[in-house]
């Protein structure tokens, strides 16, 4: 027994008191931010977690199949949502990350179009092996007719299993989700980079501030990349492993991931931040 | 409420593993700091065993973890391992001496919201979800001290982000820690991926860990050649490939012993054509 094809127990059910208690926690780490460390600090935090929501809002649109999707049982993209973040979601990190030179809005664009291409290219040669290696049609398991499309799905589903192949609303779905995280990825490296390139100099000793550039790229690149595992993983944890985008039943579960990504991006980012004071 | 997925046990108890993991890791990352008592460089490839103790502990708490059934797949624990452990690595490493013990109190610290949020804000409801991200978490960090150590030497913030040539030809400066974050998640995701099934057995996975550290350790101890003396380079060599040809070996024989027949498959060879 696989432990990706082993039914998972999470509920989809809210829990009051845990969130409460996350959002508490996230306001007094904010809070925290703020009085030891001033306001551009405490703003850039909150920028940092901005950027873990996109992310963890992100993931809930990408349709991550796992492993039944490999075997045509189900539908979406043949492998597990630690693999797609780290492709769509880095390649948007990077994208951003060329861009951080030519302003911030050019190098948000720039993040959320990379991330939104490589999902889009991932989507598109995933449809093709599907359909021409695997011989399979594209039908969702989880409606009737597809939200953007129109098109029906029923006739198209095999008996016994959740549907398969790649509908056109998840294909959607995997762009937007892609979007959001690759944004979501530079603006947490944008507010890291600004931060280490202030507080570097100073703590390094260094002369010219422009010789630790390379310094805080790679310091604010890792921080960033450690954070959208961190938000990836758990998105992937509320939506129990597969999804099918934002047609899924499952969807509806994000409010809770929006506390856990606003919790676990102020943990990350308030420790981020403390590497320079 | 989850039911367990997998019935075997067997093998050493999860704590006794915890406690030799996360011990010995500690040792022997303070063992690099004799580099800087005796101004010299060869203790380096105590960093490669650091790194061999933390992620033969790392990959049994996949497994208790794992044996739950979380639905995202093995390798997700991993990513978040490393994930929130460069994080603690990186805080730690200002600390002087101290890094290692920060780097584990600090992982420990995020690790534990972590598990919270995935357990209760999420409602995983998993008994040991706490428990087992905070020890990948630390793992996740002394895996990355570890492997600093063992490229430059060093585990402080200044060597780390001084190179030779300035500040752009160091371990963080050059990148060489994105490197050593996917070199580490390999080698933790993969062991109880890769032995996962009815046929688990766990000597055979943690000797599986083992042999996937060394295999990316022999990649960080080539690294190091760029950071440390030739010297000290040449002795991290050959201990990370001595420790990777043993433990493959050894891989190798526990896999005959647990697979049900052994052929020596050869190569399909191809007729003369007149």
């Amino acid at each position: 027994m696989t432990a990706i094809g082993a039914k998972p127990a999470a509920g989809a059910q809210m829990e009051p008191v845990p969130m409460a208690i996350g959002l508490i926690l996230t306001l007094i780490i904010i809070a925290a931010a703020f009085v030891l460390t001033g306001s551009s600090m405490a703003v850039a935090l909150v920028g940092i977690i901005v950027g873990g929501l996109l992310i963890g809002f992100g993931v809930h649109f990408v349709p991550v199949g796992g492993a039944p999707a490999a075997m045509g049982q189900a539908p979406g993209i043949a492998t597990g949502v630690a693999m797609l973040a780290a492709g769509a979601g880095l390649a948007g990190l990077f994208g951003g990350a060329w861009a951080a030179e030519l302003g911030f809005a050019v190098a948000i664009a720039g993040g959320a179009i990379g991330g939104g291409l490589m999902m889009a290219i991932t989507c598109m040669m995933v449809t093709l092996i599907y359909v021409y290696g695997m011989g399979i049609p594209c039908a969702s398991g989880k409606v009737a007719k597809d939200p953007i499309s129109g098109d029906t799905q029923t006739e198209f589903k095999s008996q016994g299993t959740e549907g398969h192949g790649l509908p056109f609303s998840s294909y959607v779905g995997g762009v937007i989700g892609g979007i959001l995280g690759g944004a979501g990825g530079t603006l947490i490296y944008l507010e890291l980079l600004h931060i280490y390139e202030d507080k570097l100099p100073v703590i390094l000793n260094a002369g010219i501030p422009a010789e630790v550039k390379t310094v805080a790229v790679s310091l604010a690149g890792i921080f960033a990349i450690g954070m959208f595992l961190v938000n990836a993983v758990l998105a992937a944890y509320n939506i129990t492993g597969t999804t099918e985008g934002p047609a899924d039943p499952k969807f509806k579960r994000f409010p809770r991931d929006i506390v856990a990504s606003a919790l676990a991006s102020a943990v990350c980012g308030i420790v981020a931040i403390m590497i320079v004071l | 409420m989850t039911v367990k997925v997998e019935v075997k046990a067997g093998g050493m108890p999860h704590n006794n593993i915890m406690a030799l993991g996360l011990i010995g890791s500690l040792v022997c990352v303070y063992l690099t700091y004799l580099n800087q008592l005796g101004n010299t460089q060869v203790f380096s490839f105590f960093g490669a065993l650091a790194v061999v103790f933390a992620i033969v502990w790392g990959s049994n708490a996949i497994k208790v973890l794992c044996s739950y059934g979380i639905g995202t797949g093995v390798p997700s624990a991993g990513m978040m391992s490393l994930g929130s452990g460069v994080i603690a690595m990186l805080l730690a490493t200002r600390y002087g001496i101290a890094a290692p013990i920060v780097a584990v109190i600090v992982a420990g610290i995020i690790g534990a919201i972590l598990g919270y949020i995935a357990n209760n804000v999420l409602s995983m409801h998993i008994p040991v979800m706490i428990r087992s991200i905070t020890e990948l978490a630390i793992v996740g960090a002394l895996t990355l001290m570890g492997f600093a150590a063992l490229a430059t030497g060093s585990f402080t913030l200044t060597p780390l982000m001084s190179g030779a040539a300035g500040f752009s030809s160091s371990f963080i400066g050059a990148s060489i820690i994105a490197v050593a974050f996917m070199l580490g998640g390999i080698a933790i995701q993969h062991p109880f991926n890769a032995t996962l099934g009815p046929n688990w057995e766990q000597d055979r996975m943690l000797m599986l860990a083992a042999e996937c550290v060394f295999l990316s350790a022999v990649m960080m101890a080539i690294i190091s050649f760029a950071f440390v003396g030739m010297m000290a380079a040449i002795i991290s060599l050959i201990v990370t490939v001595v420790g990777w040809v043993y433990t493959y070996m050894q891989f190798i024989a526990l896999s005959k012993r647990d697979a049900a027949a052994w052929l020596d498959a050869k190569p399909i060879v191809e007729p003369e054509v007149a």
